[in-house]
């Protein structure tokens, strides 16, 4: 090489010889070795227990799981909550040790136990450094067979217990998986939750029955599944040593009924007032755990609502911007197992994504999966299988899983291969059978104020509270927002209206509203029949918000007089009032209860309503109180487009204004000129029409 | 101030079966070396199971917002996933679940990550994703707007419509002055009105300075060979752009500064609630170590301190619970959170009165030689647990690389904690659990028959 190339050379930055440019698509796999289930060993001791061993070295931990069938479908109906209340206690003290010995010995040694008490299993769980292993077994041991319950520790758990119960009930998540579970199940025991009452019928002597029925090793009850650094030897020394003459097989369980099938689906709409969302769970009962149909299920439930990758969250998410995130999931029970799809939405376009989530489980029972999503469906499900097995624990529930839903011995081997083999027509077969579009329950937990007419353009609703209590829709809360009227439609002003009754004029009402300092005064004379009735209604409200202060009124009716004088307070209305009988007459009555801040007084109603801000389309809300009734409701203005209504005062412009709330509904006209006045009533289902004259 | 063979001694002294295995838990060993164009990659081999996790921190979290543009850095964590230059919206969910593997990512006040797990044979996807989203993420508006939607109902959906949640959140800002140390004295989701009033130029803006190759660490670890995953790195990172160092954040923050007190209504609450939040230092402070065990003691399980007082004896909680650092380790000064939830008919003073004699009890009289063994014991348990996944020490790794003076304490970091003593304990509980030192929020449900 001559030295100017050997100059040049250097100048020049060290090249990489094999340098290659970007890529401009996604690289390829390489070759993956085939990846088996870890190695176990299983047993069935003279017991009856089953034992599962996994031995994995890596690190020096060891965790035991103790399952039983023992779960919340055994407890005895009305006292719900006792399976749960029975786990609690099992760490709470033994014969030998209290539960502060119990605690201080396995969290000294830096592990844990507990116990939990899930639909079908009650599993205990120890886990610590596998250099105490001994210590693991003694514990278990002790508080398997030897846990005496104390009734202070009764006591203590059922205290926390309706605590956490008041707690659940204030989570949107948690009030919606509790309904959900009785909509699908009914009266299965699979459906129940634990209520204040049923943790209070729970005695001492339903505790140590339950745990001495049911935590026994026998007939397939308990199942032991050790895992981490271990040998098979050691363990089955240690298990001898701490479950040394256990014996028995529990009882069989309830029979499970199955559920009912609703015969069309309808909403269940939970009104949790102030919510910032809406929860929507919709789902159904389905199969026993070894249908086969569960193969194709899974890769159908996949497709729908598994992942990130999966059409729930790229339509409601990742197009519509509706949610934070929407999935669907086949559960598994040793009964009858279920589906859901879930949502947490925008309020205001809740209806909008229960529409389109109905819509995607239409078309995933209707349409066969392209290639492409059932190829990516099964890409994840058997795909994933390496992340599934990196620790003990994870390899432990696994083998848990299958041998406690009953699976069969060569589940784990094979379930891959199952998945991989579903078909495209399989999944579309399996999403008809099992999610059943015409059966569904759909529940929504939200601001009921805000969902129910949305909701109910949609299907019909049932509408209850959090803790289960039936509502009616007049029990929604009223707006929480004060309203603020615009000063220019109450200046003084007199309007003088006929009272027109199937066609003929029978009466008039003169009405002048006066400004007096920060309250307006509406003075309302109306006569019919020819002295028949007469009424002189005075209500005086505050400027700003249409805050009802004083209601005082005279009624003569047939020569009868009778007043009414109202005053409202400090959240209270306070007086007497006039309340039309039945037979013609009409009493005066007391009046002394709590109404809420802000409140207006029903007969300024539709004054007041024709006083805010309106525009065709809108719907405002308006909380009042009904004298005659002693209620409160909220009334509701539908504002429709402007048209031109014809009175004796003349042909006005007029907003039609459609409300209801009222024992009778009502239509008004508004003028769209302001002041806005009311230049007909209509009364739905009344020939009754009051018409503006002057 | 310990040898290092404490630890071995430890071990040994319990009759371990595999003192080999014992020695070795929790070690990581690791490699590390810098693209010239200033990206740091660190990675670890684990072969036990062929799978493999990327993990990339971003030097990036809320603690570089500025005032009005709360919330930026976690919305911005979303829009890394909506395509890059050649990666269209939706495709890299799809790619990775397809692979076979898992994603994720969140934001904390000092670092966001992004990270996936997924069988050894996609490793060179997994960063190539990764690699296209660092040097040509797509910003667009049609992204931006859907994203700040997405990440306004997760706030929503974790904070606003839960009870507790919002004076939890609000709570671990306010011991921090605006003015003096903004980087902590907001929280990491955001208001709702700073979301809204974002802009896509402000998004451009936060990656040109953050998201940039010499602003990043990329772990690996798992079933790969050190060669491939280097010339996989080369290929792919290399030839990305720095941009300038962005600026350095401040933050002055006083302990003890006298307490503060709050009380809320929570209108979803049922159960009232009580809330303490003391400063503690950044975590590379010495007094670490003892906050640490600290917490343990105080917290931890059935045999810590408030359950074994305030929930089993006085039965006046439902439960409690005590964290450091709720999101992650911070360079800057940190807060120790105590919450207890109320039985039913328990006034929240009166909660407050028994949660309060407990932290000053452990002042005054510190912990007994068995609360100081159990929070070892805990500790060295935990350590173990944490490093048993890959995805755990790529964690581990990032958060030595960050948060400590030298990655290199990542296998002695355990001795320092095993060097503790009950001394050490009792003194940074009487400086940090200083009343003065603490936020106090007393949580309401609202007034019984109040208006919504």
């Amino acid at each position: 090489m001559t030295r100017a190339a050997v100059a040049v050379l250097a100048l020049v930055p060290a090249l990489r010889l094999s340098a290659q440019a970007f890529p401009t698509t996604p690289p390829q796999a390489t070759r993956l070795a085939p990846v088996h289930f870890p190695p176990f060993k299983e047993a069935t001791l003279p017991s009856g227990l089953a034992l599962v061993v996994i031995e994995h070295h890596e690190q020096p931990v060891v965790s035991v799981s103790l399952a039983f069938r023992a779960g919340a479908i055994y407890d005895p109906a009305g006292k719900e909550g006792l399976s749960e209340l029975t786990a609690e206690l099992l760490s709470k003290g033994t014969a030998t040790r209290t539960a502060e010995q119990i605690a201080s010995t396995i969290e000294g040694v830096g592990g844990h136990l507990s116990a939990s008490s899930a639909d079908d299993f009650l599993t205990i769980s120890v886990d610590a450094l596998s250099d105490q292993l001994e210590l693991v077994f003694d514990l278990l041991g002790d508080v398997t067979l030897h846990s005496t319950f104390p009734t202070s520790e009764l006591e203590l758990a059922r205290t926390r217990s309706l605590s956490a119960l008041a707690l659940q009930l204030s989570q949107p998540g948690s009030v919606a998986q509790r309904v959900f579970a009785r909509e699908i199940y009914g009266r299965n025991p699979y459906g129940r939750s634990p209520t204040s009452d049923s943790y209070r019928a729970v005695t001492p002597e339903d505790v140590t029955r339950f745990a001495r029925e049911r935590l026994r090793p026998g007939g397939g009850g308990g199942l032991l599944v050790v895992a981490g650094d271990v040998t098979d030897a050691q363990v089955r020394e240690f298990v001898d040593k701490a479950f040394a003459g256990w014996r028995g097989t529990p009882p069989s369980g309830p029979a499970l009924p199955p559920p009912l099938t609703r015969l069309a689906p309808d909403i269940l709409l939970v009104h949790r007032p102030g919510s910032a969302q809406a929860n929507i769970v919709v789902g159904n009962p389905t199969i026993l755990p070894t249908d086969p149909v569960y193969y194709a299920g899974r890769v159908a439930a996949q497709v729908l609502g598994g992942g990130a990758d999966s059409r729930l969250f790229l339509i409601l998410r990742e197009q519509k911007s509706w949610t934070y995130g929407a999935y669907a999931s086949l559960r598994r029970h040793r009964g009858l197992g279920y589906w859901q799809a879930t949502a947490e939405v925008r309020t205001d376009v809740a209806d909008s994504a229960l529409v389109e989530l109905l819509h995607q489980i239409d078309r995933i029972r209707t349409e066969l999966v392209p290639d492409s999503e059932l190829t990516a469906a099964k890409g994840f499900l058997v795909g994933s299988f390496p992340l599934t097995i990196e620790t003990p624990s994870q390899i432990a529930s696994q083998v848990a899983n299958a041998k406690l839903l009953g699976l069969g011995d060569d589940y784990l081997r094979l379930y891959r291969e199952r998945l991989s083999a579903v078909t495209a027509l399989q999944a579309r077969a399996a999403a008809a059978r099992l999610f059943r579009r015409s059966a569904l329950s759909i529940v929504v937990v939200g601001d009921g104020a805000k969902l129910y007419d949305r909701l109910k353009a949609i299907g019909p609703v049932r509408l209850m509270d959090v803790d289960g209590k039936g509502l009616a829709p007049g029990d929604l809360d009223p707006p929480p927002a004060r309203i603020t009227l615009d000063p220019a439609q109450l200046g003084s002003r007199s309007d003088s209206s006929q009272v027109v009754v199937q066609g003929k004029p029978l009466g008039f009402a003169v009405a002048d509203i006066t400004q007096v300092g920060d309250s307006v005064v509406y003075s309302e004379h109306a006569v019919m029949g020819n002295g028949m009735f007469d009424q002189r209604t005075t209500v005086v409200f505050a400027a700003a918000d249409a805050a009802a202060r004083r209601l005082d009124q005279v009624m003569i009716r047939q020569g009868t007089k009778a007043e009414a004088h109202l005053v409202y307070a400090g959240g209270r209305v306070k007086g007497n009032n006039l309340v039309p009988q039945p037979d013609g007459s009409v009493r005066q009555l007391p009046v002394d209860t709590v109404v809420p801040a802000g409140i207006v007084d029903e007969n300024v109603a539709p004054l007041v309503g024709s006083s805010l801000v309106l525009t065709p389309g809108q719907t405002l809300r308006l909380a009042v109180f009904t004298p005659s009734e002693v209620a409160t409701r909220v009334l509701t203005f539908k504002v429709g487009r402007p048209e031109a209504v014809v009175v004796p005062a003349g042909t006005f412009q007029a907003y039609r204004v459609d409300v209801t709330g009222p024992k009778v509904p009502l239509v008004l006209y508004v003028s769209v000129d302001s002041p806005h006045r009311v230049v007909k009533q209509e009364f739905v289902g009344q020939p009754v029409v009051i018409e503006l004259v002057k | 101030m310990r040898a290092v063979g404490v630890l071995g001694g430890l071990l040994l002294c319990a009759g371990w079966l595999a003192p080999g295995l014992a020695a070795q838990a929790g070690r990581i060993t690791y490699e590390a070396f810098t693209l010239p164009n200033g990206l740091r990659v660190l990675y670890s081999e684990d072969h036990s199971t062929p799978i493999v996790s990327v993990d990339v921190w971003y030097n990036a979290g809320s603690r570089n917002e500025r005032p009005g543009r709360s919330g930026f850095a976690h919305l911005f964590e979303h829009m890394m996933f909506e395509g890059s230059a050649h990666v269209k919206k939706g495709e890299h969910f799809q790619l990775i679940s397809r692979a076979g593997g898992s994603e994720n990512g969140s934001t904390a006040e000092d670092r966001t990550n992004y990270y996936e797990t997924i069988p050894s044979n996609r490793l060179n996807l997994a960063l190539w994703l990764e690699a296209d989203r660092m040097r040509s993420l797509a910003i667009t508006d049609e992204n931006f707007h859907n994203q700040r939607e997405t990440v306004k109902e997760e706030r929503r959906l974790r904070v606003d419509n839960q009870p507790y949640a919002p004076a939890f959140i609000d709570g671990m800002t306010w011991p921090f002055d605006s003015a003096a140390c903004f980087a902590y004295a907001h929280t990491v989701i955001g208001s709702i009105d700073d979301l809204n009033a974002a802009q896509l130029s402000d998004v451009r803006a936060f990656f040109d300075t953050y998201y940039a190759p010499n602003n990043a660490t990329l772990v690996v670890v798992g079933d790969f060979r050190p060669l491939e995953l280097r010339r996989f790195v080369n290929q792919y990172f290399s030839e990305i752009p720095r941009h300038p160092d962005p600026s350095p954040v401040s933050c002055t923050s006083r302990l003890a500064p006298g307490t503060a007190r709050r009380e809320v209504t929570d209108a979803h609450a049922n159960l009232p609630a009580v809330v303490h939040i003391y400063r503690v230092p950044p975590h590379a402070d010495p007094d670490t170590p003892a906050l640490e065990l600290l917490n343990v003691i105080l917290g931890e399980g059935e045999s810590s301190r408030l359950n074994v007082a305030v929930v089993r004896r006085d039965k006046a909680a439902l439960g409690t619970q005590v964290a450091v650092n709720p999101f992650d380790s911070r360079r800057g000064p940190g807060v120790l959170v105590v919450l207890a939830i109320a039985n039913q008919g328990v006034d929240p003073l009166k909660l407050d009165t028994l949660v309060t004699a407990q932290l000053d009890s452990l002042r005054a009289s510190g912990v007994t030689s068995d609360e100081l063994t159990k929070a070892k014991n805990t500790f060295r348990a935990g350590f173990i647990h944490e490093r048993e996944t890959t995805l755990g020490k790529a964690e581990e790794l990032h958060h030595y690389d960050m948060f400590h003076t030298s990655l290199a304490e990542i296998n002695g970091d355990l001795d320092r904690f095993l060097a503790v003593g009950a001394d050490d304990i009792r003194r940074v509980a009487a400086k940090y659990l200083d009343p003065a030192n603490a936020v106090v929020i007393i949580v309401k449900p609202p007034a019984a028959g109040a208006a919504q």
